[in-house]
């Protein structure tokens, strides 16, 4: 039936979850992964800290939980709990446990992910499931016994009319598809992907992860925002805490080329010092100096040490380091085309600062391989790094991009084939957007 | 969570946003709700004109029924020729917004109540119908009533989905709904059946002034010789029928049962799917409790064998 109700997309991430439905250029609702459920964090479903190990079958003891009257049995306390937003709100009261269902991207308590994906299917897009086909995201390295799970929960608990769960890299290089600087839609190139917790970067061949050569980095949004609070406290500001940090950090943020002589541009045009407002709660304003930080927070990708005395790789030699690891005929195609993602990739002049860092790094790799080879004269490789407008949200567009196409439901696997041939088939996805494709 | 909210929550979220009186931006949305309804929010013409259109299914049938009167009815000043491919549209001018934030407010819950708006106009005619019949009723007996007075108006058939259909009826004193149900999966028509005894029993246990609920696999004698009803006999599809009583018809009630008769389908589908949840985990709860179990079963202190550094074995005290 349901033959124009359009896809659902969604991209749900360790922090934030991204829902919408394919075709439109921004997600319908970005709300946290979190859910609110009765009884303490740490909770299962119902009160005790761990559901209790019942020496009875539960038939015997009357059913659900530790009270086993009536009541209880007829109770609905599964589906007391919220999600997103009001979960944070509702956690602020008595009575509710916050948790987070996703860690590190990947699902670990299926119980809530189950219960958080109906309610926001219900809840927040409206939907009936038996209608559409969703598009799912998940992170590179992702077993496919977690993928099994996914799909036995949306074709035997919501019957949804057809999946196809996607790469969450693969899909950031979709969505670079809309700059201008893209010319060719090929699915090679290097992600760049950072978020709240931590910066992978991911080189991806014609559709398909290079397991073997993904590193990631311990530093991403969150790092930023305690660098700037700990300047911020260095200095004695009046408010220094993580929120300002954050607002300060996303408002003023940029990358320089050059820190020793920003340093000096600044001392030398005082116009670049600014005041930032905080009303703090109980309505006072305070107001706070906002200097140095503006293009030491996103530095600490360039030169790490600054902030982490663990993790000193700057970034860009990771990336370069990244490619060289990964097969020898696609390299060129990995420099040509590395995607940014995420929403600590936005600071301005990020992408420029980049693409001249590692252009640095690989003509003087080239220039000594010619003076080793002696005479031999290379023709050069292109770097680019490609910023676009989507780069926030870039896995969910890039699914959103690639749903509403006609093909779409081609590459989904419907509920027959589940039930034909069980839950291993979404072990494998024909590649969406790939070669043969639109 | 226990009901389904009446309102689209995204239209909502939309317009609350750009009421609230931030910089207008350009809007394209396709938004999908239940039942197959397509909304899209865009800004035609300029960044300050939001447009919301609608596409229902059934929205012929509607109608029929006077669909246009009550819509015209809610957003009088708003409405304007639907935009191609749509049903309906209405054209909200950010500059000419109403001044208090009660007002505003009011105006978001309106247009984010679209599809439920458009879907009351068989039910309050349905109800306008009872009315009549009431009065028409209470000038005679039982036994000598008219021919159209006994039997009650017609059915009204609401084809809200491909093989779904709502069917309404009034009578002097009662209004019947009859939903046809159908299942494509075994379990679901298993859940599905619990479900609706509970409906058919919350009469008979507490709550004694709920609708009457009937369910039936074959269609029900209201349906009789109404087009388009087909008596498969393979029981895959149910009828549910719900019978409003006068105290649900009063005028003061008529807004909230019918919102709540609405999303009918859509709570039924939405608990099914949760029990389904809820028993999935309990089934790993007690996966998770054999598992434990079995690590306990394991002897501790498994006679490893032990060797020298060389790699040689001791046999001891044979």
């Amino acid at each position: 039936m349901a033959n124009q109700t359009p896809a659902v997309v969604m991209d749900n991430g360790t922090g934030f979850s991204k829902l919408g439905f394919a075709g439109n250029d921004s997600p319908s609702f970005v709300f946290p992964t979190a859910i609110a459920t009765k009884g303490g964090a740490g909770a299962g479903g119902s009160g005790s800290g761990r559901p209790a190990v019942a020496n009875k079958p539960s038939f015997l003891t009357g059913g659900a939980g530790p009270t086993g009257h009536l009541s209880a049995k007829r109770g609905t306390e599964d589906l007391d709990f919220f999600i997103g937003d009001e979960a944070i709100s509702a956690a602020s009261g008595p009575g509710y446990g916050l948790h987070y269902p996703i860690r590190h991207g990947q699902i670990e308590n299926w119980d809530h992910m189950e219960r958080f994906w109906s309610n926001s299917i219900f809840k927040y897009l409206r939907v009936e499931p038996e209608d559409h086909y969703f598009l799912l995201t998940e992170p590179p390295l992702n077993p496919p016994e977690n993928r099994e799970n996914t799909a036995e929960i949306f074709f035997e608990s919501f019957n949804c009319a057809g999946l196809y769960i996607a790469v969450q890299a693969v899909l950031a290089l979709a969505a670079s598809w809309t700059s201008s600087k893209v010319t060719d839609r090929s699915l090679t190139g290097t992600v760049i992907d950072s978020g709240d917790g931590v910066t992978h970067v991911i080189p991806v061949a014609e559709g398909y992860v290079i397991g073997s050569s993904i590193k990631s980095i311990p530093i991403a949004g969150r790092d930023i925002t305690y660098f700037v609070q700990s300047l911020l406290r260095d200095r004695g500001e009046p408010d220094s805490s993580l929120k300002t940090a954050q607002e300060i950090k996303e408002e003023y943020c940029y990358v320089c080329p050059d820190i020793v002589n920003e340093f000096s541009k600044y001392d030398r045009d005082r116009s670049r010092f600014l005041k930032h407002v905080v009303t703090q709660p109980g309505g006072r304003q305070v107001s706070i100096d906002v200097g140095y930080e503006r293009f030491l927070a996103p530095e600490i990708f360039f030169n790490p040490e600054i902030y982490s005395s663990d993790f000193l790789t700057p970034l860009p030699v990771v990336v370069d380091s990244v490619i060289q690891s990964s097969p020898i005929d696609v390299r060129r195609g990995l420099y040509k085309n590395i995607v940014l993602s995420g929403g600590s990739t936005l600071y301005k002049d990020f992408g420029r600062r980049l693409q001249r860092d590692i252009k640095h790094l690989v003509d003087a790799r080239i220039r000594q391989s010619e003076v080793r080879s002696g005479g031999a004269k290379s023709g050069g490789l292109e770097v680019q790094v490609i910023t676009h407008k989507r780069q926030r949200h870039g896995p969910w567009f890039g699914g959103s991009l690639l749903g509403q196409t006609p093909e779409f439901r081609s590459y989904c696997h419907t509920k027959a084939e589940y039930q034909e041939y069980g839950p291993g088939i979404v072990r494998r996805f024909a590649l969406l957007g790939g070669p043969g494709g639109s | 969570m226990l009901l389904l909210d009446y309102q689209n929550v995204l239209i909502q979220s939309v317009l609350t946003e750009r009421f609230s009186g931030a910089p207008p931006v350009s809007i394209d949305q396709t938004v999908s709700d239940f039942d197959g309804v397509i909304f899209h929010i865009s800004t035609p013409e300029t960044k300050t004109k939001i447009q919301v259109s609608i596409q229902i299914r059934c929205f012929q049938d509607l109608l029929r029924y006077g669909a246009k009167e009550v819509l015209n009815r809610e957003y009088g000043p708003y409405v304007v020729p639907p935009e191609p491919g749509f049903d309906f549209s209405i054209l909200v001018d950010l500059e000419n917004l109403p001044a208090e934030q009660e007002a505003r407010d009011e105006l978001v819950k309106k247009i984010s109540l679209l599809k439920r708006n458009a879907m009351a106009a068989p039910f309050e005619q349905a109800y306008q119908e009872h009315y009549h019949l009431k009065q028409e009723a209470a000038k005679f007996t039982t036994e000598e009533a008219p021919q159209g007075v006994r039997e009650g108006g017609e059915v009204k058939a609401i084809h809200y989905r491909e093989e779904e259909a709502i069917y309404v009826k009034a009578s002097h004193d009662r209004v019947t709904v009859i939903f046809s149900t159908i299942f494509r999966e075994e379990t679901d028509r298993v859940f599905g059946k619990v479900f609706i005894q509970e409906f058919v029993d919350a009469r008979r246990r507490a709550i004694q002034n709920a609708p009457q609920v009937l369910f039936r696999n074959d269609p029900p004698l209201e349906l009789q010789g109404v087009p388009g009803v087909k008596n498969t006999g393979t029981g895959e599809i149910g009828y549910v029928t719900f019978v409003l009583f006068p105290r649900h018809l009063t005028p003061q009630r008529m807004p909230d049962v019918i919102s709540h008769i609405q999303t009918f389908r859509d709570y039924f589908h939405y608990h099914i799917k949760a029990s389904k949840a809820y028993i999935h985990s309990r089934m790993r709860r007690r996966t998770a409790d054999f598992l434990q179990v079995l690590r306990r079963a394991r002897p501790d202190n498994e006679e490893k064998e032990r060797k020298t550094a060389s790699g040689r074995t001791f046999k001891v005290g044979a």
